[in-house]
């Protein structure tokens, strides 16, 4: 199935063609650091590190849609570079680890997006807010460790 | 002056940290992951306020309190991103110097896109006193917006050159 998408004609033109392919790859990298950013922004105020004379809630309401924006088109750049050559990448076990973090993550964000409206109200943000800020703004650095190995360990990408 | 160009980056090439960066197949990642970490926090803010400028998203702060709001961390992620990206450099410094691709990211796009990020930056807190910004500082927000794009564009094109 994979072997099959790699082989449809438009991925073949993504595929061969230089511009075309280094296009998706800015879209994935500006995206992608975009979203984490943005995210993580909102961890650190969370986090009480940051930004701090700013409204929690303000915050979270300007930067969520950015991180979601940044993801939708990450994830859309992301599977075109994976289609390009998905016969290897799918049984990718280093790929597979990247995905499941990518998932964890965007669980997180969005615990954190709901939550904010909630600990905003609070005069202190609850300690339990921070732990779940911290764990989120962890999995984003490990997700692109994982993506880094995935070179190194496998020759893939 | 490309002599002592050439003569710099073998020295670096001999750090221990140029070393490292190139011999250890464990290290490679975790430089590039400071690098990355970096860039999300840096190139996070910087929108953050480029967009603002621009109108877009939630205007309930101005650009002026973003600009100061971000300002720490804006430039926290600076110093990562520098971190990491000057260890990258020295483990094959002397490749990257002769690279087409780098030699317009280093010299010519990351300058100008800096230069013009610490003057939007400033000047944010003219242009952004009230919810509604001039049309320079959109065309100001704007421009930052695609330097950095002529950044990453440059840096992805590097090992294909």
């Amino acid at each position: 199935m994979w072997e099959a998408l790699e082989q449809t004609s438009w991925v073949k033109t993504l595929g061969s063609t230089g511009w075309m392919y280094s296009t998706v790859a800015v879209t994935h990298y500006l995206t992608m650091f975009w979203c984490i950013g943005s995210i993580a922004v909102v961890d650190l105020r969370v986090m009480g590190i940051a930004a701090r004379r700013r409204s929690l809630r303000e915050l979270a309401e300007q930067l969520f849609p950015w991180a979601w924006i940044g993801f939708a088109f990450a994830l859309l750049s992301g599977f075109l570079m994976f289609a390009t050559d998905a016969g290897d990448w799918a049984p990718s076990r280093g790929f597979h680890v990247k995905l499941t973090l990518i998932m964890l993550s965007a669980i997180f964000a969005l615990i954190v997006q709901r939550g904010a409206r909630k600990w905003a109200q609070d005069p202190e943000v609850p300690r339990a807010a921070k732990i779940v800020a911290l764990i989120s703004l962890l999995l984003w650095i490990v997700t692109i460790l994982s993506a880094s190995e995935i070179p190194a360990l496998e020759g893939l990408g | 002056m490309h002599d002592t160009l050439v003569w710099f980056a073998k020295w670096l090439e001999g750090t221990p940290w140029g070393l490292m960066t190139r011999e250890s197949i464990w290290a490679y990642p975790f430089v590039q992951l400071i690098h990355f970490t970096g860039l999300s926090i840096w190139l996070g803010t910087n929108f953050a306020l480029d967009l603002r400028l621009l109108g877009l998203g939630s205007r309930r702060a101005t650009a002026a309190q973003e600009a100061q709001e971000l300002f720490y961390w804006n430039w926290i992620g600076f110093a990562i991103v520098l971190t990491g990206g000057f260890m990258l450099f020295s483990g094959i410094a002397t490749a990257f110097i002769g690279n087409i691709a780098f030699q317009w990211k280093l010299g010519m796009f990351v300058p100008l896109a800096l230069i013009w990020h610490v003057v939007v930056q400033r000047k944010a807190r003219v242009w952004g006193q009230t919810s509604d910004v001039p049309g320079i500082a959109k065309f100001a927000g704007l421009t930052e917006i695609l330097l950095w794009i002529c950044v990453v564009t440059a840096a992805v094109e590097i090992p294909n050159h």
